[in-house]
């Protein structure tokens, strides 16, 4: 559909998240929405990246949540542009609820909503697998085993979306948006002209009532019956290797597909295996077909089951749900090799043994190597902020903490409890509520980032107000998203692709509009008025006329904005009296402080150091002072 | 082996969020890219990069799967001695280690290394790297370092054009960063010539022969 040149395009190396973006910025996207989450927080960049070298109109937003993005995006969709959503997969949780509507409605642009999938699970707290949201909300999902198949079926599920009129869904997991490889970026192509669209009121589906949405429902599913006769020809659905006549045979999809391939070429075995793209509406003939041509067969997906479920005869058939497949976490290449190993094994077939040798494994394990747990960055502002409130509120309080960088407060057992976006509110409420109950009067304590705040945080604070429960809401305002790579909010004064905001919104204001009537605004690194801070607001979440106590810790995240601390630096030395007793290791857990190996005393690993001073008050003995206090006697 | 053999070299880069692994592998699989080899790369992104263990896994003309199996790596690239061990078991026998360190690996691991064939290359690259005055330029003193035995089969020059490419900072500092790793390198290669040894060496010593000469 774009230039068919002759000359070679140039091949950059992209990442899988980046493979996406260019897939929606050369099939002319228009609108692109998403919140950020690891492992999908590439691609709004990706497509910002594409749409200013493509020379591309493209509409980017980083929007305040989820549900938020996807509905921006599918209004753009009702138009009749071509209109995308990217999220982390639980992400797709806070968007459900206009996910099932859509389905049932329909859309008339083409629309992809982009769930990225976290086998293991790396940096989420389920291993929730989209292809069965999908399944549920019934929408067509495509199944991406690399970067370059991800965005040819983003091509596909734009053009499927337009056909059947029908949100589709593009699926990759972690490691397809973290691998990087070669693709060509053609530069020169030129932008097709923005179809001139426009919204058409259109009752029977933008508007339907619960009758109308009946007929909704039984068209969806005729749609679906359409789309999986379709896929039954899919080229996304291949055979390989048919004729080698297996007692086995393997059905894969995503990643998983090469890793069974490198885990077979390990095993030095070859055998039949059917590729599936298209999960979810899943052509059953094929699979069927394949079932009935080899005696066993493996089903090998991630992260939980969607092809296995869909098999109704499952009698040849080995997976997860029986066991022959471990039934959590992710198929990494030993496990991928010792699934098919095992069932070899059991057919009788003669295969290589596992290249790891065993003994050096077990003799690495007796190593008592450091175990190097995720720690807040060195000069972290939410450090300063959890170790006064420790200090003040010790270890009986009870701490909700929320998601985000600051979650690794379980580390200085700053957080006590972590559900999802905006829960650190919702818990302190209930925990306030079932408190009162049983007498329990410990201090409850909350902490929430920026970014989370804005996603989730501020309907669980007007319930909190409206309802009179009392405690204390600290939000840790550090100017960004920093876990998932510095996006701006809605109180930064610029957008996603940079350019200046039109308006940004007030933390502070959103809190007393929510009819908080105590807020104090702070600097977490003047720890001792911080610490004051803190129980004043604690005194008034207990006073007769209080409530929800809000304290802004306001300091920008050291990695996102280093002025501050250049402008301001405080360079410490430990002196020659520590005696390495490691409370400033633990209760403080600057990587930056390293306990010598002979466990003798700390030293500061100037490399990393940002030179802070934020530790001086963590040795309670006084033994780390400012640098040029020690210069000057 | 030559650039443009068709040989697939699986190698795992390690090291502690804050290393700049991810800028070290870019360096690694763009001069592999530029040189017309097939590249499959996973890089570890979230948590992880706050301080916490890192690994990329580079694949030069290998398969579509992103991550290499323990047992199978020909190379190790590690900027901790403490991950390059945790990751140990991801060599293959007769592979090697590169690893930022003064020591090498603890010596109780030499009979495995030598059971196993496998080689430790060392070269405390931080601290060249704070004596140059660009303490966050250890990673590419460790890429010079590398880029000295040849054993990836991508050329010095090929990986200063792609610093020279992918670096827009302090390129001049990145520039000396990498000459003093590969110097270091070549040091290692022009004594052990001098001793002509082929002894299987392994082990703490960490200054092993290299069958290839630098291009
Ligand atoms: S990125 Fe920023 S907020 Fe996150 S741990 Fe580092 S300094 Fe703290
Ligand atoms: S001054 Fe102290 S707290 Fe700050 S980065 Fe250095 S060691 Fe860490």
């Amino acid at each position: 559909m774009y230039s068919m040149s002759e000359l070679p395009m140039p091949t950059q190396l992209i990442t899988g998240n980046e493979a996406i973006a260019l897939g929606m910025v050369e099939q002319g996207c228009r609108v692109v929405t998403a919140y950020p989450g690891t492992p999908s927080s590439e691609i709004l960049a990706g497509v910002i990246k594409y749409k200013k070298r493509l020379s591309r109109d493209v509409y980017t937003e980083w929007s305040v949540n989820e549900k938020v993005a996807f509905e921006v995006a599918l209004a753009a969709s009702w138009t009749g542009l071509r209109a995308a959503v990217a999220m982390k997969q639980v992400g797709l949780n806070v968007a459900s609820d206009p996910l099932f509507s859509a389905a049932y409605t329909g859309v008339k642009g083409g629309f992809v909503i982009i769930p990225a999938d976290d086998p293991g699970p790396h940096s989420s707290q389920t291993e929730q697998d989209s292809r069965l949201l999908a399944l549920t909300a019934k929408v067509p999902v495509f199944d991406p085993s690399t970067p370059a198949e991800a965005r040819e079926m983003i091509k596909d599920a734009f053009a499927l979306s337009e056909r059947y009129r029908i949100p589709v869904i593009v699926r990759p997991t972690t490691r397809l948006c973290h691998a990087v490889s070669p693709n060509e970026v053609d530069e020169s192509a030129p932008d097709e002209k923005i179809p001139s669209v426009k919204f058409q009121k259109d009752p029977v589906h933008w508007t339907a009532t619960p009758k109308l949405r009946f007929k909704l429902h039984t068209e969806l599913n005729q749609k679906l019956s359409d789309i999986t006769a379709e896929f039954s020809k899919s080229k996304y659905n291949e055979t390989i290797d048919a004729n080698i006549n297996g007692a086995i045979g393997i059905i894969a999809s995503g990643v998983a597909f090469h890793t069974a391939q490198q885990a077979l070429t390990e095993l030095g075995a070859r055998v039949p295996m059917l590729k599936i793209g298209t999960p979810f509406p899943l052509p059953l003939s094929l699979i069927e077909n394949f079932c009935a041509s080899v005696k066993t067969v493996v089903v090998l997906e991630e992260p939980d089951t969607c092809i296995e479920l869909q098999i109704a005869d499952r009698n040849n058939v080995k997976g997860r749900l029986d066991g022959a497949v471990p039934n959590a976490g992710e198929l990494t290449p030993e496990v991928m090799f010792s699934v098919l190993h095992k069932i070899f094994a059991h057919a009788g077939i003669q295969v290589n043994a596992a290249p790891e040798d065993n003994e050096l494994s077990a003799f690495i394990k007796t190593l008592s190597l450091p175990v190097r747990r995720p720690r807040l960055c060195p000069g972290c502002s939410h450090r300063s902020a959890f170790y006064a409130m420790k200090r003040t509120f010790g270890p009986r309080a009870i701490y909700p903490g929320d998601i985000g960088c600051y979650t690794l407060g379980t580390n200085l057992r700053a957080v006590d409890t972590f559900v999802d976006m905006g829960a650190s509110i919702t818990m302190a409420n209930g925990f306030f509520q079932a408190n009162r109950l049983a007498n329990d009067e410990r201090v409850i304590m909350a902490t929430i980032g920026d970014s989370t705040f804005l996603h989730s945080g501020i309907p669980p604070l007007i319930n909190a107000v409206h309802t009179g429960a009392r405690f204390v809401l600290l939000i840790l305002d550090n100017h960004t998203t920093a876990m998932t790579g510095f996006q701006p909010t809605a109180a930064n004064d610029y957008l996603a692709d940079g350019s200046e905001a039109p308006r940004k919104v007030s933390i502070p204001d959103l809190v007393r509009a929510c009819g908080v009537e105590y807020l104090k605004v702070t600097d977490p690194y003047e720890q001792e008025d911080f610490a004051d801070i803190l129980k004043d607001a604690q005194a008034h979440a207990q006073s007769p006329s209080g409530g929800v106590a809000v304290v802004i810790a306001d300091r920008p995240c050291v990695l996102y904005d280093k002025e501050p601390i250049l402008e301001n630096p405080l360079p410490v030395i430990i002196t020659e009296e520590c005696d390495g007793c490691r409370f400033c290791t633990e209760a403080f857990e600057c990587p930056a402080l390293v306990l010598r190996a002979d466990g003798s005393r700390v030293d500061i690993d100037y490399t990393i150091c940002v030179d802070c001073g934020q530790c001086i008050d963590a040795c309670h003995k006084g033994f780390i002072v400012p640098k040029i206090a020690e210069m000057v006697g | 082996m030559n650039p443009t053999s068709t040989n697939e070299r699986k190698v795992i880069i390690t090291g502690i969020g804050g290393q700049g692994i991810v800028f070290l592998t870019r360096l690694f699989s763009q001069t592999a890219l530029d040189l017309g080899l097939g590249v499959v790369v996973s890089e570890t992104h979230g948590m992880s990069q706050r301080g916490g263990s890192v690994i990329s896994h580079l694949k030069i003309n290998g398969s579509d799967a992103p991550l290499i199996q323990r047992g199978s790596a020909d190379v190790m690239i590690a900027m901790d001695p403490g991950e390059a061990m945790q990751n140990l078991d991801f060599m293959r026998r007769g592979g090697t280690v590169f690893v930022n360190s003064a020591e090498g690996l603890h010596e109780s691991l030499a009979p495995h290394l030598e059971r196993l064939d496998i080689r430790v290359l060392n070269h405390p690259a931080t601290a060249t790297a704070v004596e140059l005055g660009s303490p966050a330029a250890a990673n590419i003193v460790l890429a010079g370092f590398v880029a000295a035995f040849f054993i990836l089969g991508l050329p010095y020059e090929n990986m200063i054009q792609t610093l020279k490419q992918i670096s827009k900072k302090g390129s001049e500092k990145n520039l000396q960063a990498i000459n003093a790793g590969f110097e270091a390198g070549q040091k290692i290669n022009e004594e052990k010539l001098k001793h002509k040894g082929h002894e299987a060496h392994t082990g703490k010593e960490g200054n092993q022969v290299v069958s290839v000469s630098p291009s």
